[in-house]
Order: structure tokens, then sequence, then C-alpha cells
């Protein structure tokens, strides 16, 4: 099932990929160097993804001690975390010639870094506490903190970057976007959510293969 | 509880002493390091004093489980009858009452160094550092406990408390800075409200979750 | 605006490296323990101590 779904996500991110190059147009204003956000937003897709299922399977851990609700979020948080790094760092690429340096403390940036450090602890703490059982119950907590701080955390920076008046909507309305860019999107943000989920799953069955070695 | 706590602090002073005058030691760096720009200190005020009780407060809130972890009275902890938020509460309060402490010290001490009137605003400076003492107090109290029995906790416990207190830093440098400024509070309504709400949140979800820190 | 196809193949081989890095450790991970998992099934006298299921640990009474 697992290699089904392995064989599947490599597909689709060569079509994704495929895509971004070939069907999607080069960008008026930024010229090819947009292609990034193929990359770039369905990443970030995939953190935000990652971290939702990890506050699931926290809540989930909490209230039925199930191991394998526990070894869901452990793994959504670990591939989450590579996730974020990934986007985070192509974000800095794709920022160096658009704006001109590699790091801004734009609100989105800055979200995504608190986001990253955050369930960097995450994994720190599982690491930090020896005994398996209180690290589960302790990370379930930390997850739901978490989870619970990112809209704190997004509407604080939006509004430290909007200057002066506080909005007067949630954030501007996305512009509509030519076809062709929106399904090349559309199809790389599937295509990693498919790895996602491919990792996730490799990663469980690890997970659970180590604590019965360990057993 | 928390009276235990206080009179433990009492007698020993160790935290309160310790957190003063690390605090005492920032606003000469800051002094030093600003000294000769008037307007860029200025500027920068708010968000120096909210550093200057964040770092201390969290040296304080690293020590909240202290006497318990080196009298080795976490059992202790574990097996006392009724509710785990019990405790929670009682730690709480037991920080606040010691940052809160420090916070009036140091803000006094800013005041004269830095030669700020604070007098016209100092109802509403006090209010939003209340506000955002409590959801500083709350997750880090929390997050205390989770750390006490990790290895490497001094290192774990900012690592985890910082990003969390973005929001919280955030808003109330913001209002602390439009009250030094003497702008209108409306102008910063909805920080006050963030500050609020994360305050909610912090504390519920502390409430909540404390009971499953102190299984085992 | 000039291309930057250079900033376009860094992003990409970036996320390549990493995915692929990553994809690679959990493979090598997996067949480790297979192995392992094999050569306890064949020698059991390799197997530690007596399993202790997290799961039906009870919290303190």
């Amino acid at each position: 099932m697992t290699r089904l779904l392995g064989w599947l996500a490599a597909l689709a991110l060569a079509a994704g990929t495929v895509m971004g190059f070939g069907v999607a147009p080069r960008e008026a204003t930024q010229g090819n160097v947009q292609r990034i956000m193929y990359l770039h937003v369905p990443t970030a897709w995939v953190a935000y993804l990652a971290f939702g299922v990890v506050l699931a399977a926290s809540i989930a851990y909490l209230a039925r001690r199930r191991p394998g609700a526990d070894r869901v979020a452990h793994a959504s948080a670990e591939v989450g975390v590579v996730f974020t790094g990934i986007t985070i760092a192509a974000g800095s690429i794709w920022g160096k010639p658009t704006w001109g340096t590699w790091w801004t403390w734009d609100a989105r940036l800055t979200s995504v870094a608190i986001l990253f450090v955050m369930y960097l602890g995450y994994l720190l703490l599982r690491g930090m506490i020896d005994d398996a059982e209180r690290a589960a119950r302790y990370c379930a907590v930390l997850g739901i903190v978490a989870a619970l701080n990112v809209p704190l955390v997004h509407f604080s920076v939006y509004w430290w970057r909007t200057l002066h008046q506080p909005p007067s909507v949630l954030k501007p309305g996305a512009a509509t976007m030519p076809t062709a860019i929106l399904a090349t999107l559309l199809v790389n943000v599937a295509a990693f959510t498919l790895l996602y989920v491919y990792f996730v799953a490799k990663r469980v069955r690890l997970l659970r293969a180590e604590s019965e070695v360990l057993a | 509880m928390a009276w235990k706590d206080l009179l433990v602090e009492r007698r020993s002073k160790e935290t309160l002493n310790a957190v003063l005058f690390f605090a005492l030691a920032l606003l000469f760096v800051f002094q030093f390091a600003l000294d000769a720009d008037r307007e860029r200190l200025a500027a920068v005020l708010p968000g120096l004093l909210w550093l200057a009780f964040i770092l201390s407060g969290m040296l304080g809130l690293g020590r909240v489980f202290l006497v318990e972890r080196e009298n080795d009275c976490w059992e202790g902890l574990l097996l006392a009858p009724g509710d785990k938020s019990a405790i929670y509460l009682g730690k709480l309060a037991g920080s606040l009452a010691l940052i809160f402490t420090v916070e009036a010290i140091v803000l006094a001490l800013f005041a004269l160094f830095f030669n700020l009137d604070l007098a016209p605003v100092l109802p509403q400076l006090a209010l939003v550092i209340a506000l955002g003492t409590v959801g500083f107090a709350a997750v880090g109290t929390l997050f205390a406990a989770m750390t006490a029995q990790a290895r490497a906790r001094e290192l774990l416990f900012p690592v985890l408390l910082l990003p969390v207190l973005v929001p919280v830093l955030l808003g109330t440098v913001k209002v602390t800075g439009a009250l030094l400024l003497r702008e209108p509070l409306a102008d910063v309504a909805h920080w006050l409200k963030l500050l609020v709400a994360a305050d909610v949140i912090y504390l519920v979800t502390g409430l909540l979750t404390f009971d499953f820190i102190l299984e085992g | 605006m000039a291309d930057h196809w250079n900033f376009v193949a860094a992003a990409y081989g970036l996320a390549i490296l990493v995915l692929g890095g990553y994809w690679r450790r959990l493979v090598r991970k997996e067949r480790e323990l297979m192995t392992a998992g094999v050569q306890r099934s064949r020698h059991p006298s390799l197997s530690g101590h007596p399993r202790s299921e997290p799961a039906s640990r009870h919290p303190l009474p």
C-alpha cells in the first residue's frame, strides 16, 4: 500500500514539475524565477497540513492513549519540519532576485519561521525526554499549544507588518489567477500532499517497528 | 500552593534577587549601548522594556519547579490529591507575584534612567503589562513543568517558550509604544483584543492540559 | 526582469536534495530494522528485556 502511494506521489511530482516548467507561462513582471512558486506554495501548504494533523493526533492521543495516534503525531511533526524548512529556503531563494535580499521580516516569512522553530522544539522535546510514554504525553500537549498559537502568530505578525491602521478584513483578497498558473499550482499541491502522506506512512511504520525492536 | 511557594521564596529570596540583578544588568547595558542616541532610544524603548521583562521573567519561570526537582519532590506533586489544575494555578500565582514585583522595579528604574514621564499613562501601562505577563506566565508555567524532567532543560525551555510568546510580545510592545508616545489607545485596540484572546487561550489550555503533564 | 534560472535551479535542487535525503534515510532505517527483526526471529536469545507496551501502562491510580 505504501509502495503504491510512493509511486503515485512520484508520478504526481513528475507531472507537477513538467507543468511547472512546460505548461505554466513565463510571468510578466518577475520572469521565470516566479516558477519557484510551484515549489514554495505547495510545501507551505503541506507544512500547515502536517501541523494540523499533529494537532488532531495529539488530541486523539490524549483522549484515547492509542500509541498509533502518538506515532502519527510524531511522524507528521517530523515531515512537517522538513517541508517547512524547504518552504523557508525556497522562499528565501525566491526573494533574493525579486526583493534583493535573502531575508525580510515580512508577514508570511516571519510566520513560517516561527512555525519552524515551534515544531523543531516539538522534535527536540521528544528527543530530550527519555521515557517514551511521558514523551508522548508532553509532546501531545505541546502539539496542541503550538497549533493554537498558529492563528495568534498569523494575526499578530500580519498586523505588525501592515502599518498603522488595523486591517478591516482578515487578509487581502487573492487576485484571480490565470487558469494555467492555477492548474499548475493545484497539481503541485496535490503532488506534494501525496508525498507528505507517503512520508508519514513510512515514518509511522518505522516508528512502530522501532518500538517493537526496543520492547 | 501559591502561599507555600511564596513562603519558600520569602525565606530564600534566591530567585527574586537573581532576577532583579539580571534586570539591572540589562538596564545598564541598554544605557551604555544607546546612551548617545536619544532618538533611537525613544523608538526602541518599548522593545527594550519588554526584553528586560521577558528575559528576567524566563529566568524566574525556569526555576518554578526547581524546588521540586532538586529535592526529589516531583512524586509529591504527582500524588497530590485533588485537581491538578490547582497546582497549576498555584504555581502561576507564585510566578506572577515574582514577575510583577520585578517588572514594577524595572519599570521604575527605566523611568528614572531614561527620563520618562509615566504618570499620565500609568494605569493603562499597568493594564497592558498585566495582560502581557499573565499570558507569558500561563504558558511559561506549563512549559516549565514539561521541561522540568527533560534533559538540557535550560536550553529547551527558552526554545519552546519564545516562539509561542511572539504574539504576546508583539502586542505588548505595540501598546506600550503607543502609550509612551501618548497615542490614543483606540489605535491599538486590536492589539489589546489579541492580548486578551491570547491570555484566555493560554490560561484555558494550561488549566486543561496540566493534568496530563502531572500524570507521571 | 532577467530570468535568474540559477535561482530556480537552486530552489528546486535544494528541495530534491532534502526530500531525497529524507527518503533515503527512511529507506535505510527500514532496511536496518528489517534485518534486525529477521536476526531476532532466527536467534530468539538475542531479544532483550520483556515487552513493555507503553499504552498499557496506566497513570498513577
